[in-house]
C-alpha cells in the first residue's frame, strides 16, 4: 500500500449543479456528497448497502451511495433529496403527500424513501398498496411500520396523476428533462471535514 | 378510591374534556418539512472548524486480560492526532454514571483497562483528521490479550464463582431478590389449578437507523465542555456526567440534537459523549465520535432484555386467576448501567389487566461476557406482558376456554379504578372490556374464526391469537431505587420544565429540555398543547431545544412520559403567562381583571365581547409600554414551569408495597391471524388488529404512527430479530444481513381502533402511548402461532419464533 | 466502516482492462456492480491493494438474444436484463430468478455476469447459470476462453477464472418454446439470500416429463445440479408422487452448512420443499401442462 493514495479529480453534477472534487479513490460517494458538498440530507444507516437511507438517484436510477466510490460516479448526474423541492417555499408533491399522511417520524430514512418513491411512481403511476409495499421493501424504516409511507405513496401518485404543478423540478430522470441551472433552491453550503 | 398525595384529595374518574380545539386533531406535524427536505441535522451531519474524528479499537475477545496496548505505530499514521488507551483514559475521565447495584465493583469505563469483558468493548481510541484515517490507524494498534474462559451462558454463570465477569464483585449475580406481595403461598395452596410455563425471551435490540454520537468541544481556559449529542441528558442528573468528564457541574452543556430514531437506544447513552469528551480534552480540538453500525451493534449499550422465565399461575377451576409467580433470570451482559430498572417496569404491570390478588417476583440479574443491555421500547414491561399472556393462553388451552373470554372474565372492572395492583403500583383508569369488544369488532373475530375453520378444513395451518396488555407511562424515580433497602439516594424527582416566551408580536416560543428529537413528535406535541391554550395554529409556534447549562430540570423522553409531562409543564407556563396577560388586558381595557375571560386568542369582558384585547396587542404592550402596565409588573411576557410527576408515592420500608411509580396506565388489545407453512416454518400474517387506549389523544394520526411502528418492532421481535452470541461470546449477528429488521413486506397492514379512558391525574386526561404496539405484538403473534399449530400442541416459548424453531416444536410434538 | 485505501484503475477498453488485470494478477479486484464487493470493503473484510473499475467498458453493456442463446455482457445490469422482453421469452428462468435478487436499487447496479463470477453459494444467478448450462466467456492476456457452467463453480466464492482474467459474457442457452420453468426460494425476509432455493426447467412430451433440469442454491459450497432428482423426473408422469420422489432425491446426500439462520437438517427440509414447488410451477407452465 502506497503512503500517499493517488487522488483523482472527478466531476459530479448534483441537483443540476456541476462540481469538481478531488478525492481519494476509496472515498464513498455518500461521504463526498455529505462532506465535500455539504449535502447532509442522505444518511448513513448501515454503511453496507442494506438500509437504503443513503439512496440517491444516479443517472436517474436509485443507487446506494454508501457502497459506491465517488470515482465511480465521475461524470454522472446525481439527484439528492435537496434537489427535489422546487423552491424554498414549495415542496414536491411527493414531499407534500408524506407530510399530509405523516409518512415519517424521525426522518432518517425519509430522503431515501422519497427518492425511491420518485422512481416507483415513474415506473408505475397507479400502484396498488401491495405494489407499493413491495416497491419500498428496498428501504428500511424503523419508526413508521411502513403503513403511512404506503399511504403517502398512494397519495403522491394521485397528486402526480392529477398533474399537480411541481414547479421547476431539477432533472429527476437523467437526460430526458432539461434542467435549468438557475433554478437553484438549495445551494451547497460550505463543506465540513 | 385512591388519594392524590399532592392534594390529599380523592381521585375522581374524569370525562375527556369536550371543548378541545386542537387536541384530538390529526394535524400535520410541525417538524416534517425540514426532514422532508433533508435539512434535519443529526449529529453525524454536524461539523465544526478543526473538528477531529474518533474510531474506537474494539476487543475481538469476549473475555481476556489486556496485557499491553502498543499505540506507537498508530500514532505515526497520517492524520492521527492522538491515540488514547484505556489506562491513559482513566487518568483523564472517570467511570461513567452507573445506576447499577454496585458501581464500585462493576466499574463502567469508557475504555477497558485491566480486561475486556465482551466482544466489541473499547480498548483504545484513535483521534484523526477523518474517520477514514482514524480507522487506518486503528488497524495499527497492537493489543496483546490473554484470553480467559468465556462466560456465555447466564444459567451457568449464576452458579459459577470461579470465573467472574467482574472479579471485585465476587459473583456473576449483580442483583438477586424475591419480592412477595400478598398471600402468595396461601393463594397457591387454595388454587384448583396451577399452570406452569417456561420461557426464553432472546436478546434483540432497539437498532434505530441512526447511531449514538457526540461532538465534544472543550475550552481548557474556561473549563467549559460543550457536548452536541443525540442522547438525553436528564438535566438534574447531568452533574454525574460532568463528574465523569472531570468538569464542574455548571460547566457542562449537553446540547440535544435530533436522532434518527431511538426506541431507547439514546436513553442516557453516555459512552459516546465521554469518548468524545476524552478526545476533546486530549487534543484541545472539537472531537466527534459518531458510531457506525458495527460500533453500535457491538458496543452501543442498546441490547434488550434477555430473560429466562419460570412462571406459575394459580386459578380456580373455572378460570379465575388468583395468584401469579415469576422467577426470572436476566442476562444483563458485562455491565448493568441502568440497574434492574427493566424489572421495575415489569412490576408496574406484572399482573396485567387482571384481578390477580397476590404475586411474587424473584429476580436474578446475571452478568456475562456480552455487551450490556440498554433500554428498548417497553423497557422490560413488554417482556413481562409477553410472559403473562403466554401463561394465560396456556391456561385457556388447558381449560378449553376461548382466550378472549378467559381474559374478559378476569379483567379489573371499570368501577374498581383507580386500582392498586399487589405490587403497590396504581392503575389510574381503564375500561378493558370496552377495548376488548372494540378489538374483536375491528378484527371481526367471529367472522375470522369461521374463516379460520374454512381454511383449516383445506389443510392450512391458520391460527388466531389475542392479547390484552397494559402500557404503563410516566415513570417515577422510585423505580430505580426501591430495589435496595438502603438506597444511596431516595430520589423522587422526575420533572419536566419548559420555558415559554411570548415575543412583542404575540408569537410563541417554547424551549424544551433534555429532549433530542427522536421522531416521537415532541415538536408537534408541544405545539399542539400550546395551540390549545393560546388558540393559534401549531405550525406558527417556535420550538427550541435547550441544553443542560442553565437548563430547567427535565428528564426528556422515556417511559412514554413526554406528552403527559409537556401537558403539565405547558399548562403551568401558559397559566402564568395568561395571568399576567389578563392583568395587562384589564389595564388596557380599564376593566377589572376578574371580569375578563380568555376567548379565541384574547381577553374580553364577560358579557361584553366587543370590549376585547387581542393577545398580540397585549404582548406588544407587555414588551414596549412599561408605563401602561400595572405598577407591580415588569416588562416582558415569559414564564417557566417545572412539572413534577403527578402521582408518586413512596415504597414501604419493607418493600411489601412499592408505592405508585408508574400510574398512567394505558391498555391495548391486539389480534393476529397467521398461517404457518409446515415445510419451511415461515409465518405469514393474514390479518392484524390493534385497539389502544392511551387516554385522551393529542394527535390521533401521530399516535397511530407509534402504534404501527411499535407493532412492526413487536412482530419483528416475535419472528425475526435476535442478537446471537456463540459459546465463545462472539456476536454472530453483526450486520443488517443477519440482524433481521423487517421490510415493508414483513409488517402487516394494521386495522386500528381507539378508545379514550382519560387519566384522572394528568392534564387533559392524556396517558403516554409511545411504546405502543411493541408491548403487545409479541404475545399476539405467539398466540396466533400456537393456535395455527394446535394439533401439534405447540406453545411458543422462545422469541424470536424463527422458522427453524417452529418446525422443531412441531417435530418434537409430532414425535419425528 | 470506511474502506482501506487502494490504487484505483479505470480502463477505458477491454484491451486496457486485460492488460491491467494481467499486470496485477491476484492483487487486482474487479469492480463492476460493487454491490457485494464494496460492503465487504466497508467492513474491511476485503482490502484489495488494487481495484479495477470496469464500468467504462461500454462494449460489454449488452443483452443479445436469438433462438439459440441469451448473451449477457459483463456490464448488463441486473434490472436491464430483468426487464428485457427477449430474456422473458427465451430465458424465463433467468428473469424469474432475477426478481429474487436483493431489491431493485441493488439490481440497478449489480451485473448478471458479476453475480455469476462472484459465485456466492446462496445466490440465485449462479444456480440459473448451472441449470441452463450457460457458458462463461473469460478473457485474459493469453486470449479468450469459454468455460461451461458445470466446470465454473469450484467452491464458495471460488470459480475457474484465473487471476488476471475478466469474465466478459455469460451465454444462457435459450429455452425451447413451451418449456416449463420455475424458480422459488425461501428467505427470512423479502430480498434476503435464500435459506434454500431451487430452479427447474422441463418439458412435457406425450404427457410425460422430458429434459428435466433441477438446481439448488444455498445448500452447498456451490450451486448444485440435482442429477438424482432429474432422473426421478425423466419420463415420469407429472403427478404428486413423481414430484415428491424427485424432491426427496434432490436433497439426498446434501449437507448445507449450518448458521444462525438455519441448521443443516432444517435447510434440507426447506430445500426439499423448494424443489417440490419449483417442479410444480414448471409443470404448470409447461406447454401441455395445467397452466
Amino acid at each position: 500500500m502506497s503512503d500517499a493514495p493517488s487522488r483523482r479529480t472527478i466531476e459530479l453534477t448534483v441537483n443540476g449543479e456541476r462540481h469538481e472534487v478531488e478525492v481519494e479513490p476509496r472515498k464513498l460517494l455518500a461521504d463526498v456528497l455529505r462532506q465535500d458538498l455539504g449535502l447532509t440530507g442522505l444518511n448513513l444507516g448501515c454503511s453496507h448497502g442494506v438500509c437504503g437511507s443513503c439512496t440517491v438517484l444516479l443517472d436517474g436510477a436509485t443507487a446506494r451511495s454508501c457502497i459506491l466510490f465517488a470515482v465511480q460516479a465521475d461524470g454522472a448526474e446525481i439527484t439528492t433529496i435537496e434537489g427535489i423541492a422546487p423552491s424554498n417555499e414549495e415542496m414536491h408533491p411527493i414531499q407534500e403527500a408524506f407530510w399530509e399522511q405523516q409518512g415519517l417520524q424521525c426522518g432518517y430514512c425519509t430522503p431515501g424513501m422519497v427518492l425511491r418513491t420518485v422512481e416507483l411512481l415513474r415506473e408505475n403511476p397507479d400502484p396498488t398498496r401491495e405494489e407499493v409495499r413491495e416497491g419500498i421493501a428496498s428501504n428500511l424504516c424503523r419508526c413508521t411500520g411502513y403503513q403511512f409511507i404506503v399511504d403517502s405513496v398512494i397519495d403522491a401518485a394521485a397528486r402526480l396523476r392529477e398533474g399537480e404543478p411541481d414547479g421547476h423540478v431539477r432533472p429527476l430522470i437523467g437526460a430526458e428533462e432539461a434542467g435549468s441551472e438557475d433554478d437553484h433552491a438549495n445551494p451547497a453550503p460550505a463543506a465540513h471535514p | 378510591m385512591a388519594t392524590n398525595p399532592r392534594t390529599n384529595t380523592e381521585i375522581p374518574l374524569v370525562e375527556k374534556p369536550s371543548d378541545l380545539k386542537w387536541i384530538g386533531k390529526s394535524v400535520k406535524r410541525v417538524e416534517d418539512p425540514k426532514y422532508l427536505r433533508g435539512l434535519g441535522k443529526y449529529v453525524a451531519d454536524l461539523g465544526f472548524d478543526g473538528m477531529l474524528h474518533a474510531a474506537v479499537v474494539r476487543s475481538p475477545y469476549a473475555h481476556a486480560r489486556i496485557l499491553s496496548v502498543d499505540t506507537s505505530a498508530a500514532r505515526a499514521m497520517p492524520g492521527v492526532r492522538a491515540v488514547v488507551t484505556g489506562a491513559e483514559a482513566a487518568e483523564i475521565v472517570d467511570p461513567l454514571p452507573d445506576s447499577g447495584p454496585a458501581p464500585e465493583q462493576h466499574v463502567l469505563r469508557v475504555l477497558a483497562v485491566d480486561k475486556v469483558r465482551y466482544v466489541g468493548e473499547g480498548v483504545a481510541v484513535v483521534i484523526a483528521d477523518t474517520r477514514y484515517l482514524a480507522e487506518d490507524a486503528r488497524d495499527m494498534v497492537l493489543v496483546e490479550y490473554e484470553p480467559l474462559d468465556v462466560i456465555a451462558d447466564p444459567l451457568v454463570a449464576l452458579a459459577d464463582t470461579s470465573n467472574l465477569v467482574h472479579d471485585d464483585l465476587g459473583t456473576n449475580i449483580a442483583y438477586e431478590r424475591t419480592f412477595t406481595f400478598g398471600d402468595v403461598e396461601g393463594d397457591f395452596a387454595a388454587a384448583d389449578i396451577i399452570v406452569k410455563d417456561k420461557l426464553h425471551w432472546h436478546r434483540c435490540a432497539a437498532q434505530a437507523l441512526d447511531n449514538s454520537g457526540a461532538i465534544a468541544i472543550y475550552d481548557a481556559g474556561s473549563g467549559e465542555m460543550t457536548l452536541h449529542t443525540n442522547s438525553i441528558s436528564i438535566t438534574s442528573f447531568s452533574f454525574g456526567l460532568a463528574a465523569s468528564m472531570r468538569v464542574a457541574s455548571n460547566k457542562l452543556n449537553m446540547v440535544p440534537h435530533p436522532s434518527g430514531g431511538s426506541f431507547g437506544a439514546r436513553f442516557s447513552n453516555w459512552r459516546t459523549a465521554v469518548t468524545a469528551a476524552l478526545g476533546a480534552k486530549v487534543t484541545g480540538r472539537p472531537v466527534k465520535y459518531s458510531e457506525d453500525r458495527l460500533d453500535h451493534i457491538l458496543n452501543g449499550d442498546q441490547h434488550s432484555s434477555d430473560r429466562y422465565y419460570e412462571l406459575e399461575l394459580a386459578m380456580t377451576e373455572d378460570g379465575i386467576f388468583k395468584s401469579y409467580r415469576t422467577d426470572v433470570v436476566d442476562d444483563y451482559g458485562a455491565y448493568i448501567y441502568l440497574g434492574v430498572g427493566t424489572h421495575g417496569n415489569a412490576m408496574a404491570q406484572v399482573v396485567g389487566p387482571y384481578r390477580i390478588q397476590s404475586t411474587e417476583y424473584r429476580l436474578r440479574a446475571v452478568l456475562t461476557n456480552k455487551c450490556q443491555q440498554g433500554a428498548y421500547r417497553g423497557f422490560g414491561a413488554e417482556v413481562a406482558n409477553w410472559a403473562i399472556e403466554r401463561i394465560v393462553d396456556k391456561a385457556a388451552r388447558q381449560l378449553d376456554i376461548d382466550p378472549a373470554e378467559l381474559r374478559r372474565k378476569n379483567f379489573i372492572q371499570p368501577d374498581q379504578f383507580p386500582y392498586h395492583i399487589p405490587t403497590g403500583n396504581l392503575y389510574d383508569s381503564g375500561d378493558y372490556e370496552r377495548v376488548l369488544d372494540h378489538a374483536l369488532d375491528e378484527f371481526d373475530y367471529a367472522g375470522m374464526r369461521a374463516e379460520q375453520e374454512r381454511m383449516r378444513a383445506e389443510g392450512r395451518n391458520v391460527g388466531i391469537g389475542i392479547v390484552s396488555c397494559q402500557e404503563r407511562s410516566v415513570y417515577s424515580a422510585t423505580e430505580f431505587w426501591f430495589w435496595f433497602d438502603e438506597p444511596a439516594a431516595e430520589v423522587t424527582s422526575t420533572p419536566e420544565g419548559v420555558k415559554l416566551v411570548v415575543d412583542p408580536m404575540g408569537n410563541l416560543n417554547v424551549t424544551l429540555y433534555s429532549t433530542p428529537f427522536w421522531g416521537n413528535s415532541s415538536d408537534t406535541m408541544a405545539a399542539m398543547l400550546l395551540a390549545e391554550d393560546f388558540d393559534v395554529d401549531p405550525q406558527t409556534i417556535g420550538i427550541d431545544y435547550g441544553g443542560t447549562k442553565g437548563g430547567l430540570p427535565a428528564a426528556g423522553p422515556g417511559g412514554s412520559r413526554l406528552t403527559v409531562m409537556y401537558a403539565g409543564a405547558i399548562r403551568g407556563a401558559a397559566g402564568k403567562i395568561k395571568e399576567k396577560a389578563r392583568r395587562i388586558a384589564a389595564e388596557m381595557l380599564e376593566a377589572d381583571a376578574d371580569d375578563l375571560e380568555w376567548s379565541d386568542g384574547g381577553f374580553q369582558v364577560v358579557g361584553s365581547p366587543s370590549s376585547r384585547a387581542e393577545f398580540a396587542d397585549i404582548a406588544m404592550t407587555a414588551h414596549l409600554f412599561a408605563t401602561k402596565l400595572p405598577d407591580d409588573l415588569q416588562s416582558g411576557l415569559e414564564a417557566t414551569h417545572v412539572y413534577d410527576h403527578p402521582y408518586t408515592t413512596m415504597p414501604s420500608k419493607d418493600r411489601s408495597d412499592l408505592g405508585s411509580f408508574y400510574p398512567c396506565m394505558g391498555h391495548a388489545c391486539h389480534l393476529a391471524m397467521v398461517e404457518v407453512d409446515l415445510e419451511t416454518g415461515g409465518v405469514e400474517i393474514l390479518r392484524y388488529a390493534a385497539v389502544h387506549d392511551a387516554g385522551t389523544m393529542v394527535n390521533p394520526r401521530s399516535l397511530e404512527g407509534q402504534i404501527i411502528g411499535g407493532t412492526a418492532q413487536g412482530v419483528a421481535t416475535a419472528l425475526l430479530e435476535e442478537l446471537v452470541y456463540d459459546d465463545q461470546g462472539q456476536l454472530l449477528s453483526t450486520s443488517f444481513m443477519d440482524f433481521l429488521m423487517p421490510t415493508a413486506m414483513e409488517v402487516p397492514e394494521l386495522l386500528i381502533g381507539h378508545e379514550e379512558t382519560p387519566s384522572p391525574i394528568t392534564e387533559y386526561g392524556i396517558k403516554g402511548g409511545g411504546e405502543a404496539g411493541r408491548m403487545m405484538a409479541p404475545g399476539a403473534m405467539s398466540a396466533a402461532i400456537d393456535d395455527a399449530l394446535r394439533e401439534y400442541d405447540v406453545h411458543v416459548t422462545d422469541l424470536p419464533a424463527t422458522p427453524e424453531r417452529i418446525l422443531d416444536w412441531v417435530g418434537q410434538k409430532a414425535g419425528s | 466502516m470506511k474502506p482501506a485505501a487502494f490504487e484505483y484503475h479505470r480502463p477505458e477498453s477491454a484491451e486496457e482492462a486485460v492488460a491491467v488485470l494481467g499486470r496485477l494478477g491476484d492483487e487486482g479486484r474487479i469492480l463492476a456492480g460493487g454491490q457485494s464487493l464494496v460492503p465487504l470493503m466497508n467492513f474491511r473484510l476485503a482490502q484489495p491493494e488494487h481495484v479495477v473499475d470496469v464500468n467504462r467498458l461500454g462494449e460489454f453493456d449488452y443483452v443479445q438474444a436469438d433462438d439459440r442463446a441469451v448473451r449477457v455482457g459483463a456490464l448488463a445490469r441486473q434490472s436491464t436484463v430483468e426487464m428485457d422482453a427477449a430474456v422473458a421469452e427465451r430465458a424465463p428462468l433467468l428473469r424469474e430468478a432475477l426478481g429474487f435478487v436483493a431489491h431493485p436499487p441493488i439490481r440497478h447496479r449489480g451485473t448478471v455476469v458479476g453475480s455469476v463470477a462472484h459465485a456466492d453459494p446462496a445466490a440465485e444467478l449462479p444456480a440459473v447459470a448451472l441449470c441452463l448450462e450457460a457458458t462463461v466467456t473469460v478473457r485474459g492476456e493469453r486470449g479468450e476462453r469459454q468455460i461451461a457452467a458445470k466446470d465454473f463453480f469450484l467452491g464458495p466464492f471460488e470459480t475457474a477464472i484465473e487471476p488476471g482474467e475478466l469474465a466478459t459474457e455469460v451465454a444462457f442457452p435459450a429455452s425451447a418454446p413451451g418449456t416449463g420453468y420455475g424458480f422459488v426460494e425461501f428467505a427470512r425476509r423479502h430480498g434476503d439470500f435464500a435459506i434454500a432455493g431451487a430452479g427447474v426447467t422441463l418439458a412435457l412430451r406425450d404427457g410425460r416429463i422430458a429434459d428435466p433440469r433441477v438446481v439448488l442454491c444455498g445448500v452447498g459450497p456451490t450451486p448444485l445440479r440435482a442429477a438424482a432428482a432429474e432422473r426421478a423426473l425423466d419420463g415420469g408422469a407429472p403427478d404428486e408422487e413423481t414430484i415428491a420422489a424427485a424432491a426427496a432425491a434432490a436433497v439426498e446426500g446434501i449437507e448445507p452448512p449450518a448458521d444462525m439462520h438455519g441448521g443443516t437438517r432444517y435447510r434440507i427440509g426447506v430445500a426439499r420443499a423448494q424443489v417440490r414447488r419449483a417442479i410444480a410451477k414448471a409443470l404448470d407452465r409447461a406447454e401441455g401442462g395445467e397452466g
